[in-house]
């Protein structure tokens, strides 16, 4: 009898969590988006001002611009941390002393903080005195006093760069998960009959990974929605507004110009991207293990 | 021939990516026990010392506190997170409630909000409650974040377990709270371990919530860093310092879980 309801006990001290911590600040910001709500005039929230905000934002170009440095970002992380995740889970799944040493090590970069990430790399290539801007110089005369986080392209590669190192050691290691679940039976026919290891890798090895490939580039997708921590620590957004991302944007109209109702909405708008993407991502897993189930 | 070439080809791509990973995070330990001259220039040669970690644990800086803090909103959070989520996990994994698939995506689909979204309206609530700059803040938003995460990872560990020896036991009497208790936390004991260090990884590092919600007193280590950006410019030997004093505990906690690692990163993603 008391065992009934147990699972329900068992899931009540969780479920208090969560719904305390995600969906009650998720339904409060829902509405204060549409309101208008400046923090440095008044403490209380003001008048409902239906879709004001969205409108608003629609037309704003700085929040536009936002949009289009988020895209740019989001793609090339994506894509640079797929291939190379891929590339190294590959060289990596061989045994030996080196590849186990490069194993361990790659699970640092993972664990280092993304403020403390972009403070180093903030560091490496200062044009006077960082060690990437002069060794790179030195070794590249073209790249001689070039004033790396002053030019906004270079910023923005820069930062998709301390994106990339921080995470594909653990795209890496979802990698080398994914690998270790296929049998190597039809990679070592293949072998026998003298199959080139290219032939190999992109006719047997990918195309078995295709689940794999396509959860990390949804998770990656995801993480690069969410990057913040490096915009502030590296370049502040900076020159001008090039690496101004859409989460650093919100933070700045709700943090600095403190209008809530404004910073609310671009928070939905941004939760409504993941969001997509999310569901998108559940039902590709889904008919995914359908076809390898059937 | 032709193989000891892919095979040198091969040994010198890995020490390539050991310099890529390392280079960083070598970089810094070197800088932080340099002399503020030194830390300027490039050069390899220069006297070890010690005075930037007297620096940033003295005043103004005050780093002790910032570790105090981090420490405690880590732990704190990890010791409500991990046992609630844990519970859950079994939940999930063993019994078919009504409901059940919806509530664990609800739980999943959390992940995937943006922290800007949840630290907006709690923001607001702390400010009317009087809360803002306290640990507690910090411990609250870290839960948001950490749980749903710590549900799934932990749910991928009990799945592994087989079980008979549960229900062998049920057999004999016991009631299911004892077999939680006596059967199934000792086995998922090292699951369960590596979760609770990846949720203090998580916590450790948090910066968007801190940033906001600390001015001072429950400033945690990663927004510290940024103090040391100062009007006569960014002060990258004591940065450095502090970034060390923040790596180091992680390092080695990573390390220690490196095996698990793969595990229990690819069984809430992939399953």
């Amino acid at each position: 009898m008391q065992d009934r309801l147990l699972p329900y006990w068992l899931l009540i001290p969780a479920f208090i969590i969560v719904l305390a911590t995600t969906i009650y600040p998720l339904a409060y910001s829902f509405i204060t988006s549409f309101r208008e709500w400046d923090l440095t005039k008044s403490r209380r929230p003001g008048d409902f001002v239906g879709f004001d905000n969205y409108i608003y934002a629609a037309s704003e170009s700085a929040f536009l611009n936002s949009l289009w440095v988020t895209f740019i970002f989001v793609i090339t992380s994506v894509i640079l941390t797929v291939i190379l995740a891929m590339a190294l889970a590959l060289l990596l799944r061989r045994k030996g002393p080196m590849h186990t040493f490069t194993r361990i090590i790659l699970i640092l970069p993972f664990a280092m903080s993304p403020a403390l990430i972009g403070v180093s790399y903030r560091f490496m290539f200062n044009p006077e005195f960082g060690v990437l801007a002069q060794g790179l110089g030195a070794v590249f005369p073209a790249l001689q006093g070039v004033p790396w986080l002053a030019d906004p392209d270079l910023a923005m590669a820069i930062l998709v760069l301390t994106d990339v190192w921080h995470w594909t050691p653990y795209m890496t290691f979802m990698c080398l998960g994914g690998l270790a679940s296929i049998p190597r039976e039809t990679e070592e026919a293949a072998r026998i009959d003298g199959a080139s290891n290219l032939r190999i890798v992109f006719g047997i090895i990918l195309p078995q990974m295709r689940g794999v490939i396509l959860v990390m580039a949804v998770l990656k997708t995801i993480f690069a929605l969410k990057m913040f921590d490096q915009v502030v620590t590296l370049t502040g957004g900076g020159p001008g507004t090039s690496t101004e991302t859409l989460a650093y944007f919100i933070f700045n109209v709700g943090f600095r110009w403190f209008d809530m109702g404004y910073a609310s909405a671009l928070a939905w708008i941004l939760t409504a991207i993941m969001m997509f993407i999310s569901i998108w991502y559940v039902r590709m897993l889904l008919s995914e293990r359908k076809m390898t189930t059937a | 021939m032709k193989r000891s070439l892919a095979y040198v080809g091969e040994r010198a791509l890995l020490i390539f990516i050991s310099v890529v990973v390392l280079f960083p995070i070598a970089w810094m330990f070197l800088t932080a026990f340099k002399k503020p001259r030194d830390a300027y220039s490039l050069s390899l040669n220069f006297e070890p010392t010690l005075q930037n970690f007297v620096t940033v644990f003295s005043e103004p800086w005050n780093l002790g506190s910032m570790v105090m803090n981090s420490v405690i909103v880590a732990t704190v959070t990890v010791v409500i997170a991990v046992p609630c989520a844990a519970l859950a996990a079994y939940s999930f994994s063993r019994f078919r409630v009504k409901g059940r698939k919806f509530l664990f995506f609800l739980i999943l689909s959390t992940q995937f909000i943006p922290a800007v979204v949840i630290v907006l309206p709690f923001f607001l609530m702390f400010r009317q409650l009087d809360l803002l700059d306290t640990r507690i803040a910090l411990i609250i938003v870290n839960l948001a974040i950490v749980t749903p995460f710590v549900i799934w990872m932990i749910k991928g560990f009990i799945d592994a377990i087989p079980t008979d020896s549960e229900e062998a036991a049920m057999i004999d009497g016991a009631s299911r709270l004892r077999v939680i208790k006596d059967i199934v936390m000792p086995m998922a004991a090292p699951g369960i371990l590596t979760s609770s260090i990846f949720c203090f990884i998580l916590t450790w590092n948090e910066f968007l919530f801190a940033l906001i919600l600390s001015r001072r007193d429950a400033v945690t280590l990663p927004v510290g860093l940024v103090s040391f950006r100062t009007e006569r410019g960014d002060l990258w030997e004591l940065m450095s310092a502090a970034g060390v004093m923040i790596t180091v505990p992680i390092f080695i906690m990573a390390l220690f879980i490196q095996k698990h690692f793969t595990r229990g990163m690819t069984a809430g993603a992939v399953k």
